[in-house]
């Protein structure tokens, strides 16, 4: 077994490919989902016709951070032929004869949104008693994207990748007749996808030590919890992972396969992670997510990282993972009867 | 320990692919394997090394059952394709699968200096497999097979796509694995071979059309040459 798992190691760190995607791939994406979920700064512009507007209500406007243009009347009468001629404009703010206030906004985004917000704002400066205080028993107000999702990063890439490099080894094993060989020696079948395991958890300790150290010191992702106790669910994804390539491997013919089987085996725990709140997938889908690996590991790295958990709270997923991990582990013992029988 | 295969039968789905094979080999004979591509040559090693189990019939090594993964040890197998990990040096492939087997470190260290020297390897032993080419593959594969000194060497077309000069060298060694004791199947459809075996079994669609000495059978033709006892099998089979 652990001449296998020797060879493991070896045989990854000659392949080049596969050292920079267990390695490099989680941090260059890592960086990338930094960027795009990070602290926006977007000023949001909003148009009001200045004549038809009150003063007070301009200058509360002007005092929020947001671009404020004029506009004339008759553009406002015509706000979403304004709106799609005006692509630099968010939002068009008009007040009907009743006062109420009629916002017209160029579609449903995360811009529409920052202008609601700063609007919303504004109408609370002019009148102090609809102002509203919002508090949070986890996270901030000004917490980012980044902040209150990157957990779901880190278990994802603690087992795709490892997922991606061991399911494509064993399917060459596979094809290349080498595991055929390997049956012939007097080697154990356990010890065939332990010795797999064991040589792939050397690089998931130190690709999980890799992506925790930089999401949290250089990137600076809020963490509530203990950074040991993060590095253990990410760690045991991914030896769930080298399973569960071991599984997808016996239903791939070759490494093309494994890329092709990428929509059945990964695309869907992306959405059950909790990427999108379970409680909001209708007809109970949510519960999809309890027989999918990701889903375990995600929720223990959002206990520690996000409601600053300990081993008490999040144990039971890390038994689920653990019992996921097992019953592939036995699953993988039987599948390799096809190249002996004992 | 002689082999003794008692009506051997194994079909995959409707194709049956092993029809009634029995025949036995004695310890220490280098028995050939001769057919035509298709004709089951390598299911038959495989049946006969436990990778697969028959459907019927019963294979023995001595009076030990197949399959059974306490002779493994003492057989060596060299599959028909490479079978080795290209992303490793010859040293680093021979250093695994020797470790697979209960050898002490030192003994198997000075066993691979032997054996890649036995190949004419020796100069490239660190050098990654992918950068091989196809004879010093096949090389390096006999060497793994022989690595843990077995008794019985299983031989899946060790000689196809390798030029004449190595393919007499590579002959050589083989009878030289004979002289120290060893049982050598080999399985080969290339007939000029049969004259360095003992014995000749010949499968044609999975059945054994023949099984003598190699000096038998080449009496048993007109022109000495081996094809004839296949040209007769395909006119019988045509013969309803």
């Amino acid at each position: 077994m652990i001449q296998l798992a020797k060879r493991v190691i070896r045989q990854t760190i000659n392949d080049k490919r596969s050292v920079m995607l267990i390695l490099v791939a989680p941090l260059l994406i890592l960086t990338l989902v930094y960027f795009l979920l990070g602290d926006s700064d977007y000023v949001a512009t909003v148009a009001i016709d200045r004549d038809a507007v009150a003063a007070p209500v301009i200058t509360a406007l002007e005092q929020q951070e947001l671009n404020v243009v004029g506009l004339t009347a008759q553009e406002a009468e015509q706000a979403a032929d304004y709106l799609q001629h005006n692509e630099d404009v968010d939002a068009v703010l008009r007040f009907s004869e009743t006062s109420a206030m009629d916002i017209t906004l160029y579609e449903p985004s995360t811009k529409g949104a920052t202008a609601m917000s700063e609007i919303q704002k504004a109408m609370a400066d002019l009148n102090p008693s609809a102002e509203t205080t919002i508090s949070y028993v986890y996270g901030t107000q000004d917490q980012s994207l980044f902040d209150s999702l990157g957990y779901v990063f880190l278990a994802l890439f603690s087992f795709f990748f490892v997922f991606i490099i061991s399911a494509m080894a064993l399917v060459r094993e596979r094809s290349r007749g080498t595991l055929e060989r390997l049956m012939m020696t007097p080697i154990r079948r356990g010890e065939v996808i332990a010795g797999y395991t064991l040589g792939y958890s050397v690089f998931a300790i130190i690709q999980a030590v890799i992506i925790v150290l930089y999401a949290i010191f250089v990137l600076q992702l809020s963490n509530e919890g203990n950074i040991g106790w993060v590095l253990l669910p990410m760690v045991l994804l991914a030896v769930t992972a080298v399973s569960f390539g071991a599984t997808i491997s016996i239903f791939a013919g070759s490494e093309l396969q494994v890329v092709q089987l990428i929509p059945f085996t990964i695309i869907p725990q992306v959405f059950f992670s909790g990427l999108i709140p379970l409680d909001l997938i209708p007809y109970h889908l949510g519960n999809l997510s309890y027989i999918m690996p990701i889903y375990y590991g995600a929720a223990a790295i959002k206990g520690i990282m996000v409601y600053g958990d300990g081993f008490t709270e999040i144990w039971g997923h890390l038994a689920g993972l653990t019992t996921y991990a097992l019953v592939l582990y036995l699953i993988n013992t039987q599948a390799l009867k096809k190249f002996r029988k004992l | 320990m002689d082999i003794q295969l008692s009506h051997v039968k194994k079909s995959f789905g409707d194709t049956s692919v092993i029809k009634d094979v029995s025949f036995t080999i004695a310890a220490g004979e280098i028995c050939c394997l001769l057919g035509p591509s298709g004709s089951g040559k390598t299911t038959l090693i495989r049946l006969m090394i436990g990778a697969l189990p028959p459907d019927s019939g019963t294979i023995r090594f001595g009076d030990i059952e197949m399959p059974n993964r306490a002779i493994l040890k003492r057989l060596g197998f060299m599959p028909q394709n490479d079978a080795l990990y290209e992303d490793l040096s010859a040293h680093g492939n021979l250093k695994f699968f020797g470790g697979l087997y209960p050898i002490p470190k030192r003994t198997l260290d000075a066993r691979i200096k032997e054996v890649l020297e036995m190949v004419e390897l020796t100069g490239h032993s660190q050098k990654l497999v992918k950068n091989f080419s196809g004879g010093m593959k096949k090389r390096l594969s006999l060497a793994i097979a022989i690595l843990h000194k077995p008794d019985i060497l299983f031989l899946d077309e060790p000689t196809a796509g390798i030029d004449p000069v190595l393919r007499r060298k590579i002959w050589a060694q083989f009878q030289s694995l004979k002289a120290q004791g060893t049982t050598i199947i080999v399985s080969t459809h290339v007939m000029d071979e049969v004259v360095e075996c003992d014995k000749g079994a010949l499968l044609y669609n999975g059945r054994l059309i023949e099984y003598d000495t190699v000096n038998r059978l080449l009496d048993k033709t007109a022109s000495g040459r081996i094809e004839e006892l296949f040209f007769a099998a395909s006119e019988s089979e045509a013969r309803p």
